[in-house]
């Protein structure tokens, strides 16, 4: 049975016919390249070149264990991972510092000061790109997790101070007020009060910020040139770069791909509600 | 006299700035290290033909941005990143809404399409730009082949520039619609249903309700959402760096790609940091013009 505004819009009286069709080419469309790249990445790379084509070659892990062998894969994995988390902590623990200022302290301009840092937001991270290679290279932080990690910790922190503030704010100030009238510092007030309410919103913007470092390509592009600080993404531009004798390695660029896709893909379908709350408690109000 | 000690001698407004100056610190040293002082250093770079190649470093005026008039291709980058994060963008706004109708029905496989509904947005950009590249790619890619086998036409995507250039379009749509969707799914769902049934009491059929109730209440989210997509996507490259890497020729380039190729590959700081001057003055006007269509709308609720 359908009952929505969209099957009355369109005129349905019970027929479902066209939403049942629109949902199979919205779900084809949005399934098919991603079925392509799991079955290219599972197969022999002679199964990808034969016509007509296999849909269904059978599966073999091969092309991770190629990937193992012949490039430092384990270690872009670590990498990857390293550089994502350390960026979530730094660009959490910063804004999270700064919301509670612009949530609960009073000062002059203070309104004006979050939006110099919010509009800095809509700086596009490539403008900055040529000093920024200057300045690491002068903090002889090129070429290191640290470096890349120091800039995208940046790149995310206004957006992310931006929903923390409204996180702190929908807590009532008693709660605070109540503990600093017993003696509490303000390190306990941060830690032990507001830190267990406004989780949810900690967790999201965690989420959401692994997330953008985990696909991040700018800054490791342009700021890692060894295997020990190179990540995924950068791989698997690499990968794409070279030839093997059948042309394009493909079924290694789509291993990669997955490695890569696995991770964000579970995370986002486990959080899909708590993500849409702290975009729309922060972002969209 | 002990730090402690000071402190408790200031008066309380004195020591509540304090704090506030010590929590905002972190935040605001960070983005002046990457992101003010850098915006400083791109403007006057700019202006000098700083090379570490041939190993130049001279104030130069405003020579870069003469050389950027006639050359092939910024131009054409310039000209390729307007189209396409306006056409991406109207695109999404449309698809995204549609969707978001879609996944607002109620039935069997709703739970499934709004499960799957974000998955192009979790997929890394770049991995996605060569998932579709090896999708339609011209010998082996799914697409043409199923293009020949119902034509028997050959496609050859990223030879042609026209086709390049909608591709790249529409796999951009691809990877954001839904999240589009996604949010503008959460703001049909605050619309109170007595709207519509008081709209349906006064006779109002289905399609006056969702010009008069729906597209309303929706407008200030989908011009906050556009305006993000217009400013987000500007500076964009990974998918364009996966999909055509610019090509061919310049067709499909975009201004990211071009002050990477210029600064990073290159080394030509000061020719991509004029490149970046340029993205910059783009991205104001359009924040500028996007606050403006903001307010407007805004006023009219």
């Amino acid at each position: 049975m359908v009952k929505s505004e969209v099957a009355r819009a369109w005129g349905f009286k019970g027929s479902a016919i066209v939403v049942y069709l629109s949902f199979l080419v919205f779900t084809l469309i949005v399934l098919l390249p991603v079925y392509w790249m799991v079955r290219s990445s599972l197969a022999p790379a002679a199964d990808l070149i034969k016509v007509p084509l296999v849909y269904f070659p059978r599966p073999t892990l091969r092309n991770f264990q190629t990937l193992v062998e012949q490039v430092p894969f384990l270690q872009y994995v670590r990498n990857s991972l390293a550089y994502a988390v350390a960026t979530t902590l730094t660009t959490l623990v910063v804004s999270y510092l700064a919301a509670y200022a612009f949530a609960r302290i009073p000062f002059p301009h203070s309104g004006l000061l979050m939006w110099t840092l919010v509009l800095s937001m809509a700086l596009p991270d490539v403008g900055t790109i040529v000093p920024l290679y200057r300045v690491l290279k002068n903090l002889h932080l090129l070429d290191t997790i640290a470096g890349i990690t120091l800039v995208l910790s940046s790149t995310l922190t206004p957006f992310t101070v931006w929903v923390l503030v409204s996180f702190i704010k929908q807590v009532p100030y008693e709660i605070e007020e109540a503990a600093i009238i017993d003696g509490a510092s303000l390190p306990r007030v941060l830690w032990h009060i507001l830190l267990p309410v406004t989780m949810p919103g900690l967790v999201t913007m965690g989420l959401i910020n692994f997330i953008n470092a985990w696909n991040n390509l700018l800054y490791p592009l342009s700021f890692t040139t060894s295997p020990s600080s190179k990540t995924l993404s950068v791989a698997i531009t690499e990968i794409f770069a070279g030839y093997s004798p059948w042309g394009k390695p493909w079924e290694l660029i789509m291993t990669v791909g997955v490695t890569m896709t696995i991770p964000v893909v579970i995370l986002v379908l486990f959080s899909q509600r708590a993500i849409v709350r702290g975009l729309i408690a922060g972002a969209i109000k | 006299m002990n730090v402690q000690w000071k402190f408790a001698l200031l008066k309380p407004a004195q020591r509540r700035y304090l704090l506030f100056l010590a929590l905002v610190a972190p935040a605001f040293l960070l983005r002046f290290a990457t992101a003010a002082y850098p915006i400083l250093q791109t403007i006057y770079l700019g202006f000098t033909n700083l090379d570490l190649i041939k190993n130049t470093n001279a104030f130069i005026g405003l020579r870069n941005y003469l050389a950027m008039a006639n050359d092939y291709g910024v131009r054409g980058a310039l000209s390729f990143t307007v189209t396409l994060v306006v056409s991406s963008t109207v695109l999404d706004l449309v698809l995204g809404m549609l969707v978001a109708l879609l996944l607002n029905t109620t039935f069997r496989g709703t739970g499934f399409a709004r499960t799957i509904n974000l998955i192009p947005w979790a997929i890394p950009t770049i991995v996605a730009g060569y998932a579709f590249r090896w999708l339609l790619e011209d010998q082996f890619g799914l697409i043409p082949y199923w293009i020949n086998l119902i034509s028997g036409a050959r496609v050859a995507v990223f030879i042609s520039p026209i086709l390049a250039r909608v591709v790249v379009v529409l796999v951009h749509v691809w990877k954001d619609a839904g999240f589009m969707a996604f949010v503008f799914l959460a703001g049909l769902q605050g619309i109170p249903p007595e709207l519509y049934d008081a709209a349906r009491v006064d006779g109002a059929n289905a399609w006056q309700r969702f010009w008069r109730i729906t597209l309303p209440l929706v407008m200030p989210l989908a011009i906050t959402m556009g305006l993000f997509r217009l400013v987000w996507s500007l500076g964009s490259f990974d998918l364009v760096y996966g999909l055509t890497q610019g090509g061919p020729g310049v067709a499909t380039s975009v201004l990211a790609l071009q002050i990477f190729r210029e600064g990073i590959m290159f080394f030509k700081f000061g020719f991509a940091s004029a490149i970046s001057v340029v993205l910059l003055i783009l991205v104001a006007i359009i924040g500028v013009v996007g606050l403006w269509l903001f307010r407007k709308a805004e006023v009219t609720y």
